[in-house]
């Protein structure tokens, strides 16, 4: 479950997620290699959350395969699928009534970490998101939103899962903070080398973090394609989006 | 602050929270246990009622009379502190009360221990109703009776003593004779009950000519001295009945159920304390029915102080000194 | 003689009377939380049943007192003993407000917290014990704190079908029609039901601060 090979660590094959009679995810193909960081970019409301749904277990598919480490969603333990897969979400998540050290630690103590071994892997992860370590006894309620969202990523972290999942993370905060977290993320991402899904509705989020961006719309998959080669694409619906977002400031290259 | 330093801060912080939460469990856990302690001081046998015995009593005159009178002998004759529960809301009361072990012993009659707690059909033989009470009491609740107090509260059918003394009457089956002419006033429980007013009319063959006016029980004497009705059923015991020159017919074909009374008390009170028992075993045969009539009228007509009103009687007779 | 003459007096029966109330109290709300949180628990994984659960204790809740504790006199073993009808009622009306604040506090436990929780891996049971009936625990002690001190009012309506309590006194004082009985059975009963909502309100409170630092 660890270093890069080439089965994909999640391959997405022709899943279909079915709601009340609407299509949420239609025929959709994916897959990410270990070390590979995908881009999921797409308007509310294009199916987004619910792929990383599928990948975690959260949702099982209606049609085809989601397989994660070659074996179906539905044929792991969801325990032991979840244990090893990260989650970020915008809202934090974080457990309002644990310090941020008993929320860091949430997964290491549940797989029953011996407690030196968790303190020490607390201390290593605040230190990695960049956080110091008097922030340990604070609740979440005491810490800033760029804060909240770091430790969140300690959390996920903690227990070195092989992929990661982050649902728009850095939506809710101020663009310095969010251009400051991108910029720590990638750094991360380079030195741990995770499989991470990347949810943004944000093209320069996604063209920086990204090694490969798949645009989604209306649950299908439009284009997916190499960071580089993608603000070149000429499908209608990439340059609708390259348009929209012609107008920031700046265009970050790679 | 990293390292070191770092290390023990962070574990720290994860104890104090550990223990802050810790704090607030264990008072959860002092309060449980608080109110476990005075579930269990509450059970009977971890209070101080060993030395006490409580009389109850129900909630009309003669029963208050009756318990007076037990707690008197009883404070009499022994060392034993007595505390009075009077005016339970009835039978019912007064059955759980005792039964729960909260009160130790309580004035009842053996007709409404075999029809309102038994549930058995009325009885005939006044040894046999006192009998079979007494069995399934102590068969069943862990209660034993005195013997009989003397008396008999059952219905009486009443008229004026005037009406009485001019057509020479003594029995319900000479008056039987008189009903076509007379007006009936009975209570809404004695024409409910199957031993009322439907079986005394098949026993004794009474005709009345028009239907009897049903009335509150506290209304009837009046209503019958004022010659507004000329028949009534009240209760043998009543006070009123000397006091208003009022006549009680004899019950010759046996038709009421023997309603004697008796002292229930708890067998492990009993056993306990045998000398409460034989306080109350004295009462036996020593209250007739015209000495409760005079006491209950002492206390309800003359409005003479209760426990004054007993202590007198007993004294009399040479109960207590 | 006036009220504290009387209750002095009288204190041991008063302290009898009162120590049977909070038997008859305390092993109703015992009953009703070892039954009602578990309920509640239970309608929040199967909302399909959570109409039936709250519209069955609802029900219960709108039967007259006095009546519920009529039919019961009939019950074998039950209907034997004043005691057992008191606390059987008791329990029957402290259910609803239990179930019903555990259902609405898990409910109203953030859904992102929830959602984390579980894709974190979380068993059903850790995410329960660890997340949702902490931050929950407010909410139902607050129900606690409802049905205890409802309970303590109702059951002085226990001593109408010989279940002892402090509504003893309040009924002999009414046949008598002598208010300080009345009154040695109405006073310690709205003692204890004051005591009690303070008590388990600060314990409410407490358990906010601590558990929802939201």
């Amino acid at each position: 479950m660890t270093s890069s090979n080439p089965r994909p660590a999640i391959d997405i094959d022709h899943a279909s997620f079915r709601l009340s009679g609407r299509d949420l995810v239609h025929d959709l193909t994916l897959s990410v290699r270990q070390g590979e960081t995908l881009v999921l970019l797409g308007r509310s409301g294009s199916g987004k959350t619910t792929t990383l749904r599928l990948v975690n277990r959260l949702l099982e598919p209606t049609a085809g395969e989601v397989r994660v480490n070659g074996l179906r969603t539905t044929d792991w333990d969801p325990i032991r699928l979840r244990r090893g897969i990260g989650y970020v979400i915008q809202e934090g998540g974080l457990f309002p009534h644990f310090t941020v050290a008993r929320n860091v630690g949430l997964v290491p103590r549940i797989e029953n970490w011996p407690g030196e071994r968790t303190r020490a892997r607390v201390e290593e992860m605040l230190s990695l998101v960049g956080l110091s370590a008097d922030l340990a006894s604070r609740y979440p309620a005491q810490l800033s939103g760029g804060q909240r969202q770091r430790v969140g990523v300690a959390r996920a972290l903690a227990a070195d899962p092989p992929i990661l999942l982050l649902d728009e993370p850095f939506g809710a905060l101020d663009p310095i903070t969010r251009a400051e977290l991108q910029k720590e993320f990638r750094a991360l991402q380079q030195r741990l080398k995770k499989a991470v899904i990347f949810v943004t509705h944000d093209l320069h989020e996604a063209l920086v973090l990204g090694d490969r961006v798949a645009l989604m719309e209306e649950g299908r998959m439009i284009e997916d394609l190499p960071t580089t080669e993608f603000a070149h694409s000429t499908k209608p619906l990439v340059r609708a989006y390259v348009e929209a977002f012609s107008d920031a400031p700046e265009r970050d290259e790679r | 602050m990293r390292a070191r330093d770092g290390t023990m801060l962070t574990e720290y912080c994860m104890r104090q929270q550990v223990a802050r939460e810790t704090r607030t469990l264990r008072a959860a856990y002092c309060l449980v246990l608080v109110l476990l302690l005075l579930l269990f001081l509450s059970t009977p046998s971890c209070t101080s009622r060993s030395n006490r015995i409580v009389v109850g009593s129900k909630n009309f005159t003669e029963s208050m009379v009756l318990g007076e009178m037990f707690a008197q002998m009883i404070e009499a004759r022994t060392h034993l502190e007595v505390e009075r529960r009077f005016y339970l809301a009835g039978t019912f009361i007064c059955h759980q009360a005792i039964v729960a072990g909260r009160i130790d012993v309580y004035p009842e009659y053996t007709g409404t221990a075999l029809t309102a707690v038994l549930k058995e059909q009325p009885g005939q033989d006044k040894q046999a109703v006192y009998r079979r009470v007494m069995q399934k009491y102590e068969n069943q609740f862990g209660l034993t009776l005195s013997p009989p107090l003397g008396f008999d509260d059952t219905f009486a059918i009443v008229i004026r003593g005037e009406d009485a003394r001019r057509l020479k009457l003594r029995t319900l089956s000479q008056a039987a004779t008189y009903t076509p002419q007379w007006r009936a006033g009975f209570g809404y429980e004695f024409m409910e009950r199957p031993d009322g007013y439907k079986g005394l009319v098949a026993a004794y063959g009474l005709h009345f000519a028009e239907a009897p006016r049903i009335m509150d029980l506290g209304l009837i004497t009046r209503a019958l001295k004022e010659h507004q009705v000329d028949i009534v059923a009240g209760n043998n015991t009543d006070g009123l009945i000397p006091a208003l020159d009022l006549f009680v017919l004899e019950d010759d074909r046996h038709y009421f159920p023997p309603y004697e009374g008796v002292a229930v008390m708890r067998v492990a009170m009993a056993r306990e304390h045998p000398e409460v028992k034989a306080a109350l075993d004295a009462l036996a045969g020593a209250i007739s029915d015209e000495d409760l009539r005079q006491v209950n009228y002492a206390v309800d007509g003359q409005r003479r102080d209760l426990s004054a009103v007993v202590r007198t009687f007993l004294q009399q007779r040479k109960l207590i000194n | 003689m006036n009220f504290w003459h009387f209750m002095v007096t009288n204190r041991q029966q008063v302290l009898d009377l009162t120590i049977e109330h909070i038997t008859l109290v305390g092993i109703s709300i015992l009953f009703a939380v070892l039954l009602g949180i578990p309920l509640g628990i239970m309608i929040t994984r199967k909302p399909q049943l959570s109409k039936l659960v709250l519209g069955s204790a609802n029900v219960l809740q709108t039967i007259p007192a006095l009546a519920l504790f009529g039919f019961l006199l009939p019950m074998p073993w039950i209907g034997a003993r004043g005691g057992r009808m008191a606390v059987l009622a008791l329990t029957l009306y402290a259910l609803l407000p239990l179930i019903r604040n555990t259902y609405a506090g898990i409910r109203n436990v953030d859904p992102a917290v929830v959602e984390a929780g579980r894709a974190m891996g979380l068993t059903d049971q850790q995410l329960l014990w660890q997340v949702e009936l902490p931050l929950a625990s407010g909410v139902i002690v607050a129900g606690i704190r409802i049905a205890t001190v409802v309970s303590i009012g109702l059951a002085t309506i226990a001593a109408a079908i010989g279940a002892g309590g402090l509504g003893e006194f309040i009924f002999r004082g009414l046949s008598m029609v002598h208010y300080q009985v009345i009154l040695a059975g109405a006073v310690p009963a709205a003692v204890l039901a004051l005591a009690a909502d303070v008590g388990l309100g600060a314990l409410e409170r407490k358990l906010g601060m601590l558990y929802a630092r939201a």
